[in-house]
């Protein structure tokens, strides 16, 4: 449905409408950069549009979320209608999206950046390119462009590691997530119960798409009838009629009207008699003699009156049936009929509105199952699957009981010196020396205990020079707090930097936090990629290092020590990754040097 | 329940709500206060007494663990990912969980949610929602318990069908990302009574036994055969409350880390940080609120990072964030204490073979009940020192120490520096 040509173009399928009420033309809709064009499906059509998007007043887009059928409209032309599915909500999305990026193109400020960011040579489509630049600028405002100004643009990250870390901010895309799907409901078919009106004699039966969807799961032989019938002998409400009539007479369990009514009406004929089709597959189930069939449930089984079906029965015990038995159903036969539907799975949801769509699409599907069941290899592995599960009673079965795992704690200077081995690599092993400090340490406090039991504690404990000095540093310190807070401690510390330079600091703050996910997301280093990206990485946060030291010289007097207060965390975060790169390196050259450089690092 | 007071010639009516009858009212057609009474020696009505009757229950519960758990001492799930999933179809507005099943399944995970970081600091939650037939992400895995509680009392609607394939594909797709030394589980609190699912639910539960996943399921109404053999398959509990305390006490039981399978437990050296408290008068903007922060704070050891609480992950290295409490706490599940021995109630005081201490070890208050008879004790078998049943309880609940045991002086101990 998305066809993206080359150039910097969008094309999506959408019915252009002229006003509410006009069914809509359907046709595609061309989004360029410079141009809207519609082009109608019918040639001879007569609805036409194309506009310059500087010409674009303005245009109104329906939510993401509400109620409404999907529209947009721009106010100084026609309305564009879309049909409201639950796929074709993401197609609009990328309209609006586009339509977002070619309105804002005309504001000169944000101009230039955009098309840039249209003509990057990294992105992956055109699509994403324009999808990118309009979440960009709705929703994120300036920071964010100012943060992928400086390090897209300035080639520090490519286009997709910027945005791998907010796919949230970009709406839910779908990364190979399946789509859920609803389950048929538990009233079956035979449950639909029509509804009435006390005064006429008339019953209404009410069928939604996802009735239909399941009239023709359960029934083939319905489903097949639609493909015949409509539209050429009769029209699809015709058809539901009839359907819903035959529906009645069972409800009524009138086997001699049933019959009757089957012998005038061909097409009646077709929902009264027993499903052909069904009987069919059940045949070929039976030929295939399949060991798990349960016995108990062969007694309510979809076609007990199939010949050569199930165990045979002498007959004392059978109940002579009437000749009209075909026009009976059963609530065993329903309830199999739709389990056996359910089990079979789902395999598309019901987008369509158009009946003959989905009937058309069941058949294909039906098909396909049919060609993919004859592998016969498969099928026996199923069968043996089946048959060790079946096999099993379950009240004689011993209780699963799984083992479990004993609990065995290590002795922790096994981890602890191989931890230490990374580090020390080829300092000399001083394992004894550690334990000549343990006994020094022991000494020491053996002989204050002695010490102590001797001459008894000191009164007082502590002494009070000391206990001044810890009192006096701690009541420094809290005032100090005390002045940076201010007086008001809600008040926001940043608030009472002017605005310019707490924006900068922001900036920096933020642009770092992105540097040091990417930095430290990117150890250990295994491939010549995060190689390079580290490199790049490390020259951008010394560039960034050096920009907060020109900012803190280059801020007024009076705020120099806050923002220094400020930066110094910023700078003590960058310290820290320089410093594992560093020792990563030293590392590394060590181990290439040694010649024993493990598999995959450089 | 609306106080609507209709003020008749000056008289005031009873407080009524909207079904027509006072609360006095209700108290006999819904709680059925009868039931509180019981008959003493003298044939006098007296309420029940409810302690005796939790004591006996608690240690029943504590038997039955101990018993699963005797002899050797096992491996436990201590860094657990669990998806909660709630089933919010039309079933969950029955009323015969008062006010509506919703309601109290809410009220009850709150209370389990904080039990749970409690007992697990190391452990994430993350919560799922059945509506419409369709499951639906409430919260990612997290270790914050308000963002869970919030995300839960905001959405306090039922609707629809419920479908337990769903729900189970997708926990089943969350939980495949996360790390192998990390204890897969899924508990789901059920309402409906059926499943109404797009495919083979036989084949999820294969695909999530294989997955190692351990799906529990609390049932509201009755008992399915088809959450049974989820639980049967990937080694879970299945129960099914019949009441508001019922439900209560089942969902606490999932509390504790539930023990290790030996095929499954994958040993793992993983790296944590134990981050310092920030000085006080430090100054930092923290990476979760994007504020200036002052004084309180933690820094990454790894990257310098500030974050506000622990447990947590550094949003900037991804490492883990714990401080020694939280491992300690979990790691008293790992050696948990015997179960005390019930102290028979003799009819003798005289007893010369037995020595009563007349006090609780753990609280000091006379174990000496009405009229100068025994009242219900218990003993721990190492140390020998009674101690009463509100202290058993807190001992084997909270505190995981004997505070008996923990006071005997050991004069061996000093000699063990010196190896």
């Amino acid at each position: 449905m998305v066809k993206e040509m080359a150039g910097g173009q969008v094309e999506k399928r959408v019915r252009l409408k002229s006003s509410g009420k006009d069914p809509g033309t359907p046709g595609f809709l061309r989004i360029r950069e410079e141009m809207l064009l519609f082009v109608a499906d019918d040639p001879k059509s007569d609805s036409k549009l194309k506009v310059q998007t500087q010409n674009i007043e303005s245009h109104i887009c329906t939510k993401e979320g509400s109620n409404k059928p999907n529209w947009l409209k721009l106010t100084n032309k026609e309305v564009f209608c879309l049909p409201l599915e639950g796929v074709i909500s993401s197609s609009f999305k990328i309209i609006r999206t586009c339509m977002l990026a070619v309105t804002l193109s005309q504001r000169p400020l944000l101009n230039v950046k955009r098309n840039q960011l249209f003509r990057h040579p990294l992105s992956s489509s055109v699509l994403q390119t324009w999808s990118y630049a309009s979440s960009f600028f709705e929703k994120v405002g300036i920071e964010l462009q100012r943060l992928h100004k400086q390090l897209v643009e300035g080639k520090v990250l490519t286009e997709d590691e910027f945005w791998a870390t907010r796919k949230k901010l970009l709406g839910k895309v779908s990364t190979g997530k399946s789509k859920q799907q609803v389950g048929i409901k538990s009233m079956m078919v035979s449950g639909i119960k029509p509804s009435t009106d006390g005064r006429t004699n008339r019953v209404t039966f009410n069928l939604t798409p996802e009735i239909i969807f399941q009239i023709f799961a359960e029934k083939p032989a319905v489903r097949q009838a639609f493909v015949n019938y409509v539209p050429s002998k009769m029209t699809e409400k015709a058809f539901w009629t009839k359907y819903s009539r035959a529906e009645y007479l069972y409800s009524t369990k009138n086997t001699a009207v049933a019959a009757a009514e089957a012998a005038e009406d061909e097409e009646l004929a077709v929902f009264l008699m027993p499903d052909e089709i069904l009987a069919r597959e059940t045949r070929q189930k039976i030929r295939r003699v399949d060991p798990t069939l349960d016995m108990e449930a062969d007694q309510g089984d979809e076609y007990t009156h199939l010949m050569d079906h199930g165990i045979q029965r002498d007959g004392t015990s059978d109940v002579v049936e009437p000749r009209n038995d075909q026009f009976r159903r059963s609530l065993l036969q329903d309830l199999n009929r739709h389990a056996a539907v359910v089990l079979e799975g789902r395999s598309f949801d019901v987008e369509s509105e158009d009946t003959r769509t989905v009937a058309e699409a069941l058949t294909r599907g039906k098909q396909v199952s049919k060609a993919g069941g004859g592998s016969t290899k498969d099928a026996n592995q199923e069968r043996l699957a089946r048959m060790s599960r079946a096999a099993e009673m379950e009240d004689l079965q011993a209780p699963q009981n799984l083992p479990l795992a004993p609990l065995c704690i290590k002795d922790p200077r096994d981890y602890f010196e191989s931890q230490q081995g990374n580090i020390i690599l080829n300092e000399p092993r001083r394992a004894g020396a550690s334990k000549r400090n343990v006994h020094e340490a022991y000494g020491l406090l053996k002989e204050s205990v002695l010490e102590i039991r001797s001459t008894g504690l000191s009164y007082p404990l502590i002494k009070p020079q000391v206990s001044f000095e810890v009192f006096s540093w701690l009541t420094r310190t809290i005032s100090t707090a005390k002045n940076i807070i201010g007086k008001n401690p809600k008040e926001s510390f940043l608030n009472r930097l002017p605005k310019s330079t707490k924006d900068e600091v922001l900036h920096h703050w933020t642009s770092i936090q992105e540097l040091l996910i990417h930095f430290w997301s990117s150890y250990p280093i295994t491939t010549t990629y995060l190689h390079t990206k580290v490199g790049k990485l490390k020259d951008a946060m010394s560039n960034t290092y050096s920009e907060l030291d020109a900012m803190k010289q280059s801020v007024h007097s009076d705020l120099r020590h806050q923002v220094s207060l400020l930066v110094r965390p910023m700078q003590q975060a960058l310290d820290a990754a320089f410093e594992h790169y560093e020792a990563d390196l030293q590392r590394r050259t060590r181990t290439a040097k040694s010649g024993e450089g493990p598999n995959g690092c450089i | 329940m609306s106080n609507q007071r209709k003020r008749l010639n000056g008289e005031e009516e009873d407080d009524e709500d909207g079904d027509g009858i006072g609360d006095w009212e209700r108290a006999y057609v819904d709680d059925r206060s009868w039931e509180a009474l019981q008959e003493d020696e003298s044939g006098l009505l007296r309420p029940i007494d409810n302690s005796a009757i939790y004591h006996a229950q608690y240690r029943r519960r504590l038997r039955m663990l101990s018993v699963a758990a005797a002899g050797t001492r096992i491996q436990k799930g201590l860094i657990r990912y669990l998806y909660i999933v709630i089933d919010f179809s039309r079933a969950a507005a029955e009323t015969d969980f008062r006010p509506s099943r919703m309601a109290i399944m809410a009220k009850h995970v709150d209370a389990f949610i904080r039990e749970f970081f409690d007992q697990n600091p190391l452990s994430q939650i993350g919560l799922v929602s059945i509506k419409n037939g369709i499951a639906h992400t409430l919260t990612d895995l997290g270790g914050s318990p308000e963002s869970h509680i919030q995300a839960l009392m905001g959405k306090l609607e039922s609707s629809g069908d419920s479908s337990l394939q769903n729900a189970l594909e997708l926990v089943h797709e969350h939980l495949n990302q996360i790390p192998s030394y990390g204890h897969r589980e899924v508990l789901i609190l059920y309402s409906a009574l059926s499943s109404n699912d797009p495919g083979d639910i036989m084949e999820t539960i294969q695909k999530c036994k294989k997955s190692r996943l351990r799906c529990s399921v609390i049932g509201l109404s009755a008992e399915m055969f088809v959450c049974k053999h989820l639980c049967q398959e990937t080694g879970g509990l299945y129960s099914v409350a019949v009441d508001e305390v019922h439900l209560k006490d089942l969902l606490l039981e999932h509390a504790p880390p539930p023990p290790a399978i030996a095929e499954f437990a994958v040993a793992n050296l993983i790296k944590m940080g134990f981050p310092q408290r920030a000085a006080e008068g430090s100054m930092a903007i923290c990476s979760c609120h994007k504020e200036v922060k002052i004084g309180a704070g933690y820094t990454c050891p790894r990257c310098k990072a500030r974050v506000c609480e622990l447990p947590t992950e550094c949003t900037i290295c991804g490492l883990t964030l714990v401080s020694s409490p939280h491992l300690a706490r979990s790691y008293h599940h790992l050696f948990p204490i015997a179960p005390f021995d019930e102290v028979p109630t003799l009819s003798s005081q005289n007893d010369p073979r037995r020595k009563l201490g007349k006090s609780c070890f753990g609280c000091q208050q006379s174990l000496l009940g009405a009229g100068n008879k025994q009242g219900p004790c218990v003993t721990c078998h190492k140390c020998k020192h009674y101690f009463c049943l509100d202290c058993d309880i807190y001992i084997h609940e909270s505190l995981h120490n004997c505070p008996g045991c923990e006071s005997i002086h050991r004069p061996k101990s000093v000699s063990l520096m010196e190896e």
